[in-house]
C-alpha cells in the first residue's frame, strides 16, 4: 500500500473549502441536474403511442391495498394457501409414510437375513433411516405445496403490497415498514428472513427486524402446526369443516406470531433499541406474470429440496442419537426415559411433557425434526410400531401418552415461541457480528414461550 | 491459614485493578468537566455574555470548591483568563472549545438524522458521547453525515479549521408583532425550556407570526395552530425573515395533497436532512418531478405516490418534507411524451 | 487468466482482491440497474444460472456471479445489487459503487425499465460519470408495448453516447444484440463518448478546479471528474480511498508491467 500523499490531502482540503462557497447544497444540485437531464433524454426517446390503455395494474392495486378490503383480502389469501397445503398434503403424506416404512421393514429383514448383529440393524434402519423417513414423510408434502404457492405470490409482486398494508402497524411499533417484507420471507425460512433484513438501512430497525423474525413460523415448523391442527382441532369439527378448521387454527397461530412480532418490536423500540422510525420508502413494483416453470423450478429445487436436504442432514444423526438413547439402559430404564423423566415436571408445568422438551433439545439444529423426534421417542417405548395415518397418530398421542387439548394448544404455542434453529442463530451471529445479540435472539423467544405456555397451562387447569 | 493467604493473593491484583479503574474514571471525569466548562464559556461568549464561577457551577453541577479548582486548572493550562469573578477564553481555549462544540453539534445531527432519536433526547445523548473523540473521529463523522452546516436546533457547526458562522435570528421576544418569520434556531439549553418548546410542537423551519404578547404569555401562530410560551421560554426561539422555499405562495406539503390530485415537486423542506433527504431525492422527488398520491391504506398512512413512472410508498412524516405546487386539474396527465415528439 | 488484454488483467488483480475468482475468464462485465427492472432475469438468461428472482425491492443484497461465452471470449458476469442511485451510501449502493470504481469491470450493463425510462436514466447517468464502458439494456420492451410506449433506441444511444439495446430478458428477445454490444465495448471496437451532466456554472467551476489537484494526487486516474464531484459532496468513502492510497494503488498497478502486479496485490488483498 502506498502511503497518504500530501497531494491527496490538499485535494480533499480544497474540496472542503470549495464546498462551503457553493450556495445551495451540492448534493441537491447534483441530483437535480442529473434528473433534469434524465427527463430531457427520456422525453426525446420514449413516446406514448396513441391512447394509453386502461391500466389493469392500477385497478388491481386499488383493490389489493384498499383501506377496507386490503387486510381481509390478505388474511383470506393466506388462509387459502394454508388450506390448500393442509388438504393437499394429507394423502401423499400417508402414501409416503407407508412406502418409506415398508422399506424400513424390508431393510431390517435383509440385515437380519445377512446375519448382522441386532444393534447394526437397529442403528441403521430403526435409527438413522427411520429419522430420515419421518422427516421426508412429514415435511415433503406440505413444503412441495406451500413453497410454490408462496413463490408465486412473491414473483407476482404481492409481498410489497403486504408490507404497504401492514406498515401502519409496524409504524406504531416503532419499526421499519420493510420489516413486513422480511417477516414474510421468514414464513419460508427464518434464516432467509434474517438475511433479507439487509434491505433495512437503519441499524436500529434492522436489529429489531432480526430479533423478531423468529416470531413467525418458518416452513420447518408448519408440519408440527399442521399435524396438531389436523389431529386435535379438526377432530372437533364435522368432516366437511375439518380442513377449514385446521387451516383456521394454523392461521390463528400465524396471526399470533404477527402480534408477538409487533409487540416485541414495540417493546424493543421503547427500551434497549430506543428511537424513532427512520425514513420509510418502499417501491410497489408493477405486477409481473409469474412463469409457471420458473416457479416450480425455484420452489422445488432451490427451496424444497434445499430445506429437505438440510433437514435430512440433521435428521440422520438425530435418528442415531435417539436410537442410542432408546437402547442403552441404566437402572432399569433407557436413557431417553431418564432424560424425559427428568424434564417431565418442568414439561408438565408448561402443559407439555418431558418427551416434547427432549425433542426440542435434540431438534436445536433444525426445527423440522421436532415431530419425528417426538414420535421416535414415544414409539421407542414399544406401544406402536406402525403409524401412517393421522388417526394412528392420534391414538398414539392421546391414548398412548395422555395428550390432551391443552398439550396440543401449548405445543402449537411453543412451536411458535421458542429458540430459533441453529442455522438461524448462526445467521444472526454472522449478520450482527455480535454474540450478545445472537444470544438475545435465542433466549428472548424461549423465555416468552415458557411464560406463555406456563400461563395458558395454569389458567386452563384452573378453569377447564 | 491457607485460605486467608489465598484470599490475600487473589485480592492484590483485584485491588490494583480497582484502583486503576478508579484512577481512569477520575481522569475521564476531570477531562469531561474541563471540556464542558470550555464549551459553556464559549457558548456564553458566542451569545455576547460572560461566564462566571457561579454560572459554571450551575451548568456543571459542581460544588463551589470543585469549580474553583477547575477554574484554576484552566488558568494554569492557559485556556482561560480571569477577570474578577468572570472568565474569558484564550485563543488556545477557544480552539479547544470549538473542537468540542463541533463534536457536540455533529453528534446531535447524527442522533437526529441517522439514529432518529426524538429531538428532545438528541442534546443529552450528544452530551454523553462528545468526550474522548479525536479530531480525526470528528472529521470522519462530518464526512459520513455529508458535512452538515447546522445542527438540528439550527446552530451553525464550526468547520474543521474552527470557523463558526455568527449567530442567526432574533429572539421571538424581540421580533416585531404580526410579521411573518421563520424559526431558524431553537436554543437547546436549559433543557426544561427546550422540552417545552418541543412539547408545544414548534420545529425548525416553521413559519410563524406573533399574534399576542403579554408579560406572562407570548402567542405564536403558524396559521393553523397557536403556540403559547412564557417569555423566558420564547426568548429561546429565534426567528429570521422568511426566505426559504416554504415562503412561496401556493405551495403545499405532499402529505396534505388529496389522493389522486396531481402536483409538481418544488423542493424538499430544509429541516429534512441526512439520510431522509438523500433517499427522497434519489427516488426522484426533485424539483420539476410530477407526482400524485395514488393509493391509500388503512388510516391513510402510508400512501403510495406515483413519481417518475413508479409507485413509491411513503409514510406521512416523510411525505410532509416534500413541497409541491398543485397542478391545474385540466392538465392532461400523459401529455409530456407526446408533446416533445 | 489469459493475457488477452493486459491493462484489464491488471485491474483483475483488484477484482481478485474483492473476492472474485477469474481463473477461467477473459473479461469481467458488471450488471447494474434499478430494482425490479428484470436485472436478475437478464443475469439468468445470460449465465443460465437459476438465481431466484422474487418481485420485491432489494432482494439481491449481495453480489452474484456467473459466466458466459460469446465469440470464444469467456465473460464473468457480476450481478450488483439493484439501486436507484449511487449517491446515498446505503449498504447496497456501496457494494455497487465500490465494484464499479475499484473493480473497474471491462464493461457495465445498466438495465433500464422501458416503462419508466426517466427514473432509470438517473442511474445510467450516474454510472456514466464513473465509467466509459457502458451498455444500456432497455428491458421490459414487451410491457412498454403493452402500455403503448415506444422507445427510440437510436435517439437514446446518441444522447447517452454509449450503445443502447432493446431487450425482453424473459423471452430472450434482443439478447444477441446485447452480447454483440458487450463484445464491441469490451474489445474497444465500439468507441463510447459518455454524456456527462454539467450542472450550473458554479458547479462546473468547482469541479474544474479540483480535477488537476486530483490528477496530481493520483497520476493517471481515469475518472478524476467523478472523484472531484464526490469530494465536493463530502463522500467519506471516496475521501478515505484517496487518503489511504487505495485509489492510487489501483491506478498504479495498471500502469506497471503485466508480470509484477498480481503477486503484490494478491498478497496485499489476502491480509
Amino acid at each position: 500500500m502506498s502511503v497518504a500523499t500530501p497531494a491527496a490531502d490538499a485535494a480533499i482540503a480544497r474540496a472542503a473549502s470549495l464546498r462551503d462557497t457553493l450556495a445551495v447544497s451540492f448534493r441537491d444540485e447534483a441530483v437535480r441536474s442529473i434528473y433534469a437531464e434524465a427527463t430531457r433524454i427520456a422525453d426525446r426517446a420514449a413516446h406514448q403511442a396513441g391512447d394509453r390503455r386502461y391500466d389493469f395494474d392500477q385497478r388491481i392495486d386499488r383493490i389489493v391495498t384498499s383501506p377496507v378490503f386490503g387486510l381481509p383480502l390478505m388474511a383470506a389469501l393466506l388462509a387459502v394457501v394454508f388450506w390448500i397445503t393442509i388438504v393437499g398434503s394429507n394423502t401423499p403424506g400417508v402414501w409416503l409414510a407407508s412406502g418409506l416404512f415398508w422399506i424400513e421393514d424390508q431393510g431390517a429383514a435383509l440385515f437380519t437375513a445377512l446375519g448382522l448383529p441386532w444393534w447394526a440393524t437397529g442403528f441403521v434402519w430403526h435409527g438413522v433411516y427411520k429419522g430420515l423417513a419421518w422427516v421426508i414423510s412429514v415435511m415433503l408434502p406440505p413444503m412441495a405445496i406451500f413453497f410454490p404457492l408462496f413463490t408465486m405470490l412473491e414473483d407476482l409482486g404481492y409481498l410489497p403490497r403486504v408490507a404497504f398494508n401492514l406498515d401502519f402497524l409496524f409504524r406504531r411499533a416503532g419499526a421499519h415498514g420493510k420489516q413486513a417484507l422480511t417477516m414474510a420471507m421468514g414464513f419460508g425460512c427464518n434464516a432467509a428472513g434474517v438475511i433479507a433484513t439487509r434491505v433495512i438501512d437503519s441499524p436500529r430497525e434492522r436489529l429489531i427486524a432480526i430479533l423478531t423474525n423468529n416470531f413467525v413460523p418458518c416452513n420447518g415448523r408448519y408440519p408440527t402446526l399442521i399435524m396438531l391442527a389436523t389431529i386435535f382441532v379438526a377432530a372437533q369439527f364435522p368432516p366437511a369443516l375439518a380442513s377449514a378448521a385446521a387451516a383456521g387454527a394454523v392461521m390463528a397461530v400465524v396471526a399470533l406470531g404477527v402480534v408477538f412480532t409487533l409487540a416485541v418490536s414495540w417493546a424493543l423500540s421503547r427500551t434497549v433499541l430506543r428511537g424513532e422510525a427512520s425514513a420509510f420508502t418502499l417501491e410497489l413494483p408493477p405486477y409481473r406474470r409469474p412463469g409457471v416453470l420458473r416457479i416450480l423450478y425455484t420452489s422445488l429445487i432451490d427451496r424444497t429440496l434445499f430445506v429437505l436436504w438440510r433437514a435430512c442432514l440433521t435428521a440422520a444423526p438425530a435418528g442415531a442419537v435417539i436410537w442410542i438413547l432408546g437402547n442403552i439402559s441404566a437402572g432399569g430404564a433407557t436413557l431417553d426415559q431418564h432424560i424425559a423423566g427428568f424434564l417431565q415436571p418442568f414439561g408438565h408445568l408448561l402443559g407439555l411433557d418431558g418427551v416434547i422438551l427432549l425433542a426440542y433439545i435434540i431438534a436445536i439444529p433444525a426445527n423440522e425434526i421436532v415431530v419425528p423426534t417426538m414420535l421416535m421417542v414415544y414409539m421407542g417405548t414399544g406401544q406402536m410400531t406402525d403409524v401412517t395415518s393421522f388417526e394412528d397418530l392420534r391414538r398414539l398421542l392421546v391414548d398412548g401418552h395422555g395428550w390432551t387439548m391443552l398439550t396440543a394448544v401449548n405445543l402449537m404455542l411453543f412451536a411458535l415461541l421458542h429458540n430459533p434453529c441453529g442455522t438461524t442463530i448462526l445467521t444472526i451471529y454472522k449478520e450482527t457480528l455480535s454474540a450478545k445479540w445472537a444470544a438475545v435472539s435465542a433466549l428472548l423467544p424461549l423465555a416468552l414461550g415458557f411464560l406463555v405456555t406456563f400461563f395458558v397451562a395454569a389458567i386452563w387447569r384452573l378453569f377447564l | 491459614m491457607d485460605t486467608t493467604l489465598l484470599i490475600l493473593v487473589a485480592a492484590i491484583p483485584l485491588a490494583w485493578a480497582a484502583y486503576r479503574w478508579h484512577q481512569r474514571q477520575t481522569h475521564v471525569r476531570s477531562r469531561r468537566d474541563l471540556e464542558d466548562a470550555l464549551k459553556h464559556l464559549f457558548e456564553q461568549e458566542y451569545r455576547g455574555r460572560r461566564a462566571s464561577l457561579s454560572s459554571l457551577a450551575g451548568v456543571l453541577r459542581l460544588g463551589g470548591h470543585a469549580v474553583v479548582t477547575l477554574a484554576g486548572r484552566m488558568q494554569a493550562q492557559g485556556l482561560v483568563v480571569a477577570h474578577g469573578q468572570e472568565f474569558t477564553l484564550t485563543p488556545e481555549g477557544e480552539t479547544l472549545a470549538l473542537q468540542i462544540v463541533r463534536a457536540h453539534r455533529l453528534l446531535e445531527r447524527y442522533f437526529a438524522d441517522e439514529a432518529r432519536l426524538p429531538l428532545g433526547q438528541v442534546h443529552a445523548e450528544a452530551e454523553r458521547r462528545e468526550h474522548g473523540l479525536t479530531p480525526e473521529d470528528v472529521d470522519r463523522l462530518s464526512a459520513a453525515l455529508g458535512h452538515p452546516v447546522v445542527d438540528p436546533h439550527g446552530d451553525p457547526i464550526p468547520t474543521r479549521d474552527g470557523v463558526l458562522a455568527p449567530p442567526s435570528g432574533t429572539p421571538a421576544t424581540a421580533w416585531p408583532a404580526h410579521t411573518l418569520g421563520r424559526i431558524v434556531h431553537l436554543e437547546d439549553e436549559p433543557e426544561i425550556s427546550f422540552a417545552q418548546i418541543v412539547a408545544e410542537g414548534l420545529r425548525l423551519g416553521q413559519r410563524v407570526r406573533i399574534v399576542a404578547s403579554t408579560p406572562e404569555r407570548l402567542v405564536l401562530s403558524d396559521g393553523e395552530h397557536e403556540f403559547r410560551l412564557a417569555p423566558a421560554v420564547a426568548a429561546n426561539v429565534f426567528l429570521a425573515p422568511d426566505t426559504g422555499l416554504e415562503a412561496e405562495a401556493g405551495l403545499r406539503r405532499l402529505s396534505d395533497l388529496p389522493t389522486g390530485e396531481r402536483a409538481e415537486v418544488v423542493g424538499l423542506d430544509e429541516s429534512c436532512q441526512g439520510f431522509s433527504r438523500r433517499r427522497l431525492m434519489d427516488l426522484g422527488f426533485t424539483a420539476g418531478a410530477r407526482t400524485r398520491p395514488f393509493l391509500e391504506t388503512f388510516a391513510s398512512d402510508p400512501r403510495a405516490y406515483e413519481v417518475r413512472g413508479t409507485l413509491i410508498a411513503l409514510r406521512r412524516d416523510l411525505a410532509a418534507q416534500v413541497l409541491v405546487r398543485p397542478m391545474a386539474a385540466d392538465t392532461p396527465p400523459a401529455a409530456k411524451g407526446a408533446a416533445s415528439r | 487468466m489469459t493475457a488477452h488484454n493486459c491493462d484489464t488483467c491488471v485491474v483483475h488483480a483488484e477484482l481478485e482482491r474483492m473476492g472474485l475468482s477469474l481463473d477461467r475468464f477473459d473479461r469481467v462485465v458488471a450488471l447494474a440497474g434499478n430494482p425490479n427492472t428484470g436485472k436478475s432475469t437478464l443475469f439468468n438468461a445470460l449465465t443460465g444460472l437459476r438465481q431466484h428472482t422474487g418481485n420485491w425491492p432489494g432482494k439481491t443484497v449481495t453480489r452474484a456471479e456467473g459466466g458466459f461465452e460469446f465469440n470464444t471470449v469467456r465473460y464473468k458476469l457480476v450481478d450488483l445489487p439493484g439501486t436507484y442511485s449511487l449517491l446515498s451510501a446505503s449498504h447496497d449502493e456501496e457494494i455497487a459503487r465500490d465494484f464499479l470504481l475499484f473493480g473497474r469491470p471491462d464493461a457495465t450493463i445498466v438495465v433500464a425499465d422501458a416503462t419508466a425510462l426517466e427514473r432509470n436514466l438517473n442511474l445510467v447517468l450516474q454510472v456514466l460519470e464513473i465509467t466509459d464502458r457502458v451498455v444500456v439494456a432497455v428491458n421490459l420492451l414487451d410491457e412498454a408495448r403493452r402500455k403503448g410506449i415506444d422507445v427510440d433506441l437510436r435517439s437514446l444511444s446518441r444522447d447517452l453516447g454509449v450503445p443502447a439495446v432493446g431487450l425482453v430478458a424473459r423471452t430472450g428477445e434482443g439478447l444477441h444484440g446485447l452480447l454483440e454490444a458487450i463484445d464491441g465495448v469490451t474489445s474497444g471496437a465500439v468507441a463510447t463518448t459518455p454524456l456527462r451532466v454539467t450542472g450550473t456554472p458554479e458547479f462546473q467551476h468547482a469541479v474544474s478546479e479540483l480535477v488537476p489537484l486530483i490528477e496530481e494526487a493520483v497520476p493517471g486516474v481515469p475518472n478524476a471528474r467523478w472523484i472531484a464531484i464526490r469530494l465536493l459532496d463530502g463522500d467519506a468513502q471516496v475521501e478515505e480511498a484517496l487518503r489511504s492510497g487505495r485509489l492510487a494503488d489501483v491506478v498504479e498497478s495498471q500502469t506497471q508491467g503485466p508480470g509484477r502486479f498480481s503477486r503484490k496485490i494478491a498478497l496485499a488483498g489476502a491480509q
